[in-house]
């Protein structure tokens, strides 16, 4: 009956409802498009790591991250990791920070410097690297720069020349590749370090084990065999990244996500409100025919989470149309809409929003006189 | 009109207070977002700003701090001192790398300076004292307060270990906490020798910085040299452009969600007065008058939902870093004035339907029973 009541009403005004589902379901874009562009950010931290291929990953003595950390490896030790039992091979992988520079915009880049495997996921546009001169970048770098395969790159008076078009982001910061006869030729003919013991040129290496490898056991062994070096596996480097990336975002996303729930808990109650201000002398007859305060309330209960039903694709359309629009303007952010754990908490706490917001009008209908029902509208 | 208008929304106060809410809440969220920026983007060249030499030089190629690596010969710090008009000439080596305090792995940028440095170090103290040896670290208060790390305690950056011995002010945010360690620290660290990150270079009294500049230019190679001034700037439009795409899409979204709260507001407030507003029509108003009526009224609404935001910026987003202190929010009155621009086009936009609904209305059905 009381379900009724409340399908009843949501069908008399259906431009208002469609106005109502808007309003919600913007509410609902809202928040997931923050939830996701913090869960993309992590995602992104993670897939960097993982994305590298490798079984181990042995970092500088003491460094626990890849990304924005500066890790240096003596050359010599990877002749000593190759050397441990179960190792196929180092492959080595040198991170180098820049900043790119065009037209006076500037975007820090994150250069990654590979040899055999380390290199970009995928290709997008154009081809790998093939020789010395021949660069990697992001398609956010493209986009933002306009810049297509074959065109000139410039790191400070060092030209490369694009070769390929990746999607590889991480941090805010778009990534780029290059090999080590690219990274030589950078440093001795644009002279960028005086001294090129300064920059690292070994920073991590690529495990590649024999696949009846003992993981842990190898690990263990090149730690104690090498040092200089400490390895770890790539969910465990990946794992230390998002860590950090939590104790950069989280704050910031947490305050914005609690500011998008009160306006949703708000938009609800708004709605609620009015309309139960609107029909105001239905409730009194309702009370006068002896139906209870608590009956009354599971109807407007029920009316909020059916505009909650209602509202929750549209917010989850219009959350995808954002996302898809942010992506294409700007590929260096990636916004996971659909994080499973993410979204379902999200429209769990959607569900507590319209909750309260329904309670925001409870004193209306609680104070409604049942002798309005006698008096004419 | 208007005075009708007027005493319908304030018949209703509940709806009113609602609206203005849901629109403020939006806006909030708008400023919220532009102060995080701001107040980052200001934190991150803090340390920049407060040394504040008359020339910064560093590496060719390189022109901020914030994210880049600058190497620079030591000898050319010594070419620049002897240069006529340099007062003093004062080398930091500068890392930015994860540092672990605590249980917290964070990012950190990392100063590196000389024992006899006479700058280039924090500005203000909270407590402690300065580094003066080897394996000391000055660190941010609010990194002490977040990690419980505090004066005596030990953190380390990647395999060395450094003894906190004081806490400075000013030198937080979520982007770089700037820590202090002596050179030779995190030259161990950098594996480097004989080099600098960036020269601080102060000029003499009734000396021309930026001729000076160009006669540093002139005189050493491949360095780069900038006046202080375009080296602020060039740091705090990195640091912006880092953001500014999502700022300007939250700022799009939020104010058509605050659209929306003013469509439905003014959509239920014409649909509750359907009845008057026939009538009124009846007698003989003109279309263009109910429609102006319309748009004042969401207007109106709009209005308090905006100076709810604006009172919400000035009073209590100050006080938010009292709650969240790793948190630096800076609301510019610049970012106000834009809103106050886009509340209005909201106004506009949030009183399109209504206004088209009121002019379909026919002044007929005012006889009906």
């Amino acid at each position: 009956m009381m379900i009724k009541l409340a399908l009843r009403q949501a069908q008399l005004d259906p431009l208002r409802i469609l106005l109502t589902a808007l309003a919600v379901g913007g509410v609902i874009a809202v928040i997931l498009v923050l939830e996701g562009f913090e869960q993309g950010q992590y995602y992104q931290l993670e897939q960097i790591v993982l994305n590298r291929k490798a079984d181990l990953i042995a970092t500088q003595s003491g460094v626990t991250n890849f990304i924005a950390v500066r890790s240096s490896i003596p050359q010599f030790s990877r002749a000593e990791v190759e050397s441990v039992n179960g190792v196929i091979n180092a492959h080595p992988v040198t991170a180098v920070p820049i900043i790119y520079t065009k037209n006076n915009v500037r975007t820090p880049v994150y250069v990654l410097v590979y040899d055999v495997k380390g290199g970009p996921s995928s290709i997008i546009h154009g081809h790998a690297i093939k020789n010395g001169n021949d660069i990697v970048i992001d398609n956010s770098l493209a986009v933002k720069y306009n810049i297509q395969p074959g065109d000139s790159f410039y790191v400070t008076d060092f030209e490369f020349k694009v070769s390929g078009i990746t999607e590889e982001a991480a941090f805010m910061m778009p990534f780029a590749f290059i090999n080590y006869d690219g990274m030589l030729d950078l440093f001795i003919e644009s002279e960028i370090a005086p001294d090129l013991s300064t920059f690292p040129l070994l920073s991590y290496m690529l495990i590649e084990l024999e696949p009846t490898a003992d993981r842990d056991r190898v690990a263990q062994q090149i730690e104690a065999t090498v040092p200089t070096v400490d390895v770890v596996t790539p969910k465990q480097l990946a794992e230390n990244d998002v860590n950090m990336g939590k104790v950069f975002y989280g704050p910031i996303m947490g305050l914005l996500v609690t500011i998008a729930y009160i306006i949703g808990m708000l938009v609800v109650g708004l709605i609620m409100y009015s309309d139960i201000r609107s029909r105001l002398h239905n409730f009194s007859v309702l009370k006068a025919l002896g139906f209870p305060f608590l009956k009354l309330f599971i109807t407007v209960l029920l009316q909020s989470l059916l505009l909650l039903l209602i509202a929750i694709p549209f917010g989850i359309l219009l959350a995808l149309g954002i996302a898809a629009f942010i992506e294409s303007g700007s590929p260096v952010y990636l916004i996971r809409i659909f994080d499973p754990a993410i979204f379902l908490q999200t429209l769990m706490a959607s569900f507590v929003f319209a909750l309260i917001g329904a309670l925001i009008p409870l004193h209306v209908i609680f104070r409604s006189d049942p002798m309005m029902a006698f008096q004419r509208t | 009109m208007f005075h009708w208008i007027w005493k319908s929304l304030f018949k209703q106060p509940g709806s009113l207070t609602g609206s203005a809410l849901g629109i403020a809440f939006a806006f909030i969220l708008v400023i919220f977002f532009d102060a995080v920026w701001q107040g980052e983007s200001e934190q991150i060249i803090a340390y920049p700003d407060n040394v504040k030499p008359d020339i910064w030089v560093m590496q060719s190629g390189v022109s901020n701090m914030h994210m880049a690596s600058s190497f620079v010969w030591d000898w050319k710090a010594d070419k620049i001192a002897r240069i006529p008009g340099v007062k003093q000439v004062t080398p930091i080596l500068y890392l930015n790398n994860v540092i672990t305090a605590g249980e917290t792995k964070m990012f950190a940028f990392i100063v590196g300076l000389l024992p006899d440095a006479q700058r280039a170090g924090p500005w203000s103290m909270s407590a402690g004292r300065q580094i003066k040896n080897s394996g000391e670290a000055v660190i941010p208060d609010i990194l002490s307060n977040l990690t419980g790390v505090n004066i005596g305690d030990q953190l380390s950056i990647t395999d060395k270990t450094f003894t906190v011995v004081g806490l400075s002010s000013g030198t937080y945010s979520s982007a770089n906490a700037v820590l202090f360690v002596p050179f030779n620290d995190l030259e161990d660290i950098l594996s480097s020798t004989g080099t600098y990150s960036y020269l601080l270079v102060d000029v003499d009294d009734g000396i021309n910085a930026k001729t000076l500049a160009e006669q540093i230019r002139y005189e050493v190679d491949k360095v780069n040299v900038l006046l202080h001034d375009e080296f602020i700037r060039n740091d705090f439009s990195l640091a912006r452009q880092m953001g500014v795409e999502v700022i300007i899409i939250m700022t799009v979204i939020c104010s058509v969600l605050a659209a929306l709260i003013v469509a439905f507001t003014s959509y239920s407030l014409v649909m509750s007065k359907r009845q008057e507003i026939v009538i009124i029509k009846a007698l003989g108003a003109k279309n263009r008058s109910i429609f102006f009526s319309v748009i004042f009224q969401s207007g109106l609404v709009t209005m308090f939902g905006f100076i709810l935001a604006v009172v919400f910026a000035i009073f209590i987003i100050p006080s938010i870093p009292m709650l969240v202190p790793q948190l630096t929010l800076i609301v510019s009155m610049s970012s106000l004035l834009q809103l106050g621009v886009i509340a209005f086009v909201v106004a506009i936009l949030g009183a399109l339907l209504p206004t088209h609904l009121v002019l379909r209305l026919d002044p007929a059905a005012a006889f009906h029973v």
